[in-house]
């Protein structure tokens, strides 16, 4: 009974230490770690953000490994990169065999392009194998491939509604299946899960793609446990819940107009810079605008009605509608072009 | 101005409806009759569908029951016909989204428009992740979250044209917050809750006030789906497993009183408010002193042998 109470006072210590510590971050930037050398494999890095950050590990002179649906985005990002390594090229100096000093070129990364649809196994499952044998073992994993079916619920095809889900929730078992039984072999390793806000809570109108988020949040959080209770502390995970990032995916989305100015849609280079800041001091997860956690904390204390006041006032609750409207108006568009 | 006025008159708004959700709790709403009402069930055959049909009988509404198990979900019916309403009883499988608008079409053309959807039907894969056999993992989410969507689509469109329906999604407290080695049922749990608080956001923004809906996250209920799940043992008297006809009576109250959301027992909303509010390490600490990191080791095991003392019966 004794030792339950004092276990009690010290796990009340330990949490207060633990908000200390988080604080302290926001203060004093913790040292971000290198991986220059590691290997990281990018879904989605194509467009959008998986392109931001395929750049930003470039930088940092890790051999990157991206995966997309689409080849010529997928190319196009592997150039960008390419550029990048051959920019940030620094030789070394070192001893040369007849004495005197000579500048040798440091580790070269590279990079490597897959086609892959990680919304079927088989296809993620098979070019796991190929990275393996082609490039390597896999260090960090960037869950970040997502789309959105941009319809209404029930005006919405079946096939879009299981697309999202595949893509932005079963996507990551596969791809965790695939590459973390290495990471726990060598007790080495880091995954990302790139969620969303829309993981958090929700708003009308993307009931796929809010179902898919939530879902990939699940997983990673119940994965992060089952790594913590494994006591692999050499294994990293990092969730990533933005705020609406100006990619164009949801293009159209606006809040009220008063309040957007304090609530503009995120720059995508923000959004990463501010991801890769966490993945590198190992952070177990970020939001982007920090405002974001206030806002997953008022949702879970809040009664539903009081949620939905709030939403109308800030224009949250029909936010997605000109999003919606624009990709019903361009459908259309594509219709008449094709004669139907 | 305009804008001040109106924050203003939001905060009132938030205000009142705190105080509401406050006094619920010791008020209970007069519940709502559904006598009449046809209410479809998934997953009749299992312990809460089962109990969750008798409740409603008892209410007088008449029944529709789906199950992929024929003969579970027949003595259900026929529990359920002794209370004295019409109740019809069909096999369905959630996982196939044909099987679901399939039978959809017979309830339409057989029984008439289902003014209450109680999607209930829940399996969990019960093996640590990377043993796990794929097609486990995706049999979780297809029948704990993409059901949801077939069978919403099915039965929504007519509950909207008369402006009165129910949706109820029975979710689970790990649909608030997770734990180690349920990373399928997590994931499933996780996305009925963003498909629920999503498609309610939606009803509200189009003004379908008669079509209410209801989440439940109920914590482990005792039905042997989780059976060798343990917190820690000083904890375990606190919190024990939730008796199957509690947890469905409670579900009924809120139900039938229109709630919006209902976690059983109400302690469970600490962890879904630490979640949100405790830095992560702080929320695996806590968890490490509830024993809820390894609460699943136990159940896992459970299953893994039952399976292969399955195998060894059928060689």
């Amino acid at each position: 009974m004794m030792m339950i109470i004092a276990e009690f006072f010290v796990v009340i210590l330990k949490v207060l230490w633990a908000f200390v510590t988080a604080g302290a971050r926001w203060v004093v930037r913790p040292k971000e770690k290198s991986v220059a050398g590691q290997v990281c494999v990018i879904t989605g890095a194509g467009s959008g953000l998986g392109r931001l950050f395929a750049k930003e590990f470039a930088r940092r002179r890790a051999v990157l490994v991206l995966w997309d649906i689409n080849s010529q985005s997928n190319e196009e990002t592997a150039e960008m990169v390419r550029q990048i390594y051959h920019e940030t090229e620094t030789p070394i100096a070192k001893d040369g065999p007849v004495g005197g000093v000579e500048e040798v070129p440091a580790f070269q990364p590279q990079v490597y392009t897959y086609v892959c649809d990680v919304g079927k196994r088989e296809s993620v499952y098979s070019t796991a194998e190929k990275v393996r044998r082609e490039v390597g073992e896999v260090d960090i994993l960037i869950n970040n491939a997502g789309v959105v079916s941009g319809h209404h619920l029930l005006e919405c095809p079946d096939e879009l509604i299981e697309r999202t889900m595949v893509v932005n929730c079963h996507a990551h078992f596969w791809t965790t299946k695939a590459f973390l039984p290495k990471m726990l072999e060598l007790n080495h390793g880091h995954i990302v899960t790139v969620a969303s806000s829309l993981g958090l809570f929700s708003t009308a109108g993307v009931e796929d793609y809010c179902a898919s988020k939530f879902g990939a949040i699940g997983f990673h959080e119940s994965l992060s446990h089952e790594i913590k209770a494994s006591e692999k502390d050499g294994i990293n995970m990092t969730l990533v819940c933005p705020y609406l990032v100006n990619t164009g995916m949801f293009k159209g989305c606006r809040i009220r107009k008063e309040i957007e100015p304090f609530l503009p849609p995120l720059s995508p280079d923000f959004c990463v810079k501010q991801a890769m800041r966490a993945i590198l001091t190992d952070q177990p997860m970020v939001c982007t605008p920090r405002i974001i956690y206030m806002v997953n904390f008022m949702k879970s204390i809040l009664p539903f009605e009081a949620i939905v006041c709030m939403y109308r006032f800030l224009g949250a609750d029909k936010c997605m509608y000109p999003f919606l409207a624009q990709r019903k108006e361009a459908m259309n568009n594509n219709e008449a072009k094709n004669g139907i | 101005m305009l804008l001040v006025v109106e924050l203003l008159l939001m905060l009132i708004d938030v205000a009142y409806f705190i105080l509401r959700a406050v006094v619920r709790v010791f008020f209970h709403p007069r519940p709502k009759s559904v006598d009449g009402e046809l209410c479809l069930i998934t997953g009749a055959g299992g312990v809460l569908g089962r109990l969750f049909a008798l409740e409603f009988a008892k209410e007088g509404a008449r029944l529709v029951l789906w199950d992929c198990d024929t003969v579970a979900n027949e003595r259900t019916a026929q529990l359920a016909r002794k209370q004295g309403v019409e109740v019809r009883a069909y096999t369905v499988d959630l996982s196939k989204r044909q099987s679901v608008y399939d039978a959809a079409e017979r309830v339409r053309a057989e029984v008439g428009d289902v003014s209450i959807l109680v999607n209930n039907a829940g399996v969990v894969a019960g093996r640590r992740l990377l043993e796990c056999p794929d097609e486990l993992l995706e049999r979780t989410l297809l029948v704990n979250c993409h059901a949801l969507f077939w069978t919403t689509k099915a039965f929504l469109p007519q509950m909207k044209v008369r402006n009165h329906g129910h949706i109820v999604t029975i979710a689970s407290a790990l649909g608030l917050f997770t734990t180690a080695c349920v990373e399928d049922y997590c994931a499933s749990k996780f996305g009925a809750v963003g498909f629920h608080e999503s498609l309610a956001h939606e009803l509200r923004v189009e003004n379908n006030d008669g079509i209410k809906t209801t989440l439940v996250c109920p914590y482990i209920v005792d039905t042997g789906m989780f059976s060798g799940c343990e917190i820690r043992k000083e904890i375990r008297k606190l919190i024990p497993p939730l008796q199957p006809l509690y947890t469905v009576q409670r579900s009924m109250k809120a139900i039938l009183g229109d709630q919006e959301m209902i976690c059983i027992p109400r302690i469970i909303y600490i962890p879904f408010i630490a979640r949100a509010l405790l830095p992560w390490d702080a929320n695996v600490v806590v968890y490490r002193f509830l024993g809820g990191d390894k609460c699943m080791l136990p159940f896992i095991k459970n299953a893994e042998t039952k399976t292969s003392c399955g195998e060894s019966q059928a060689s």
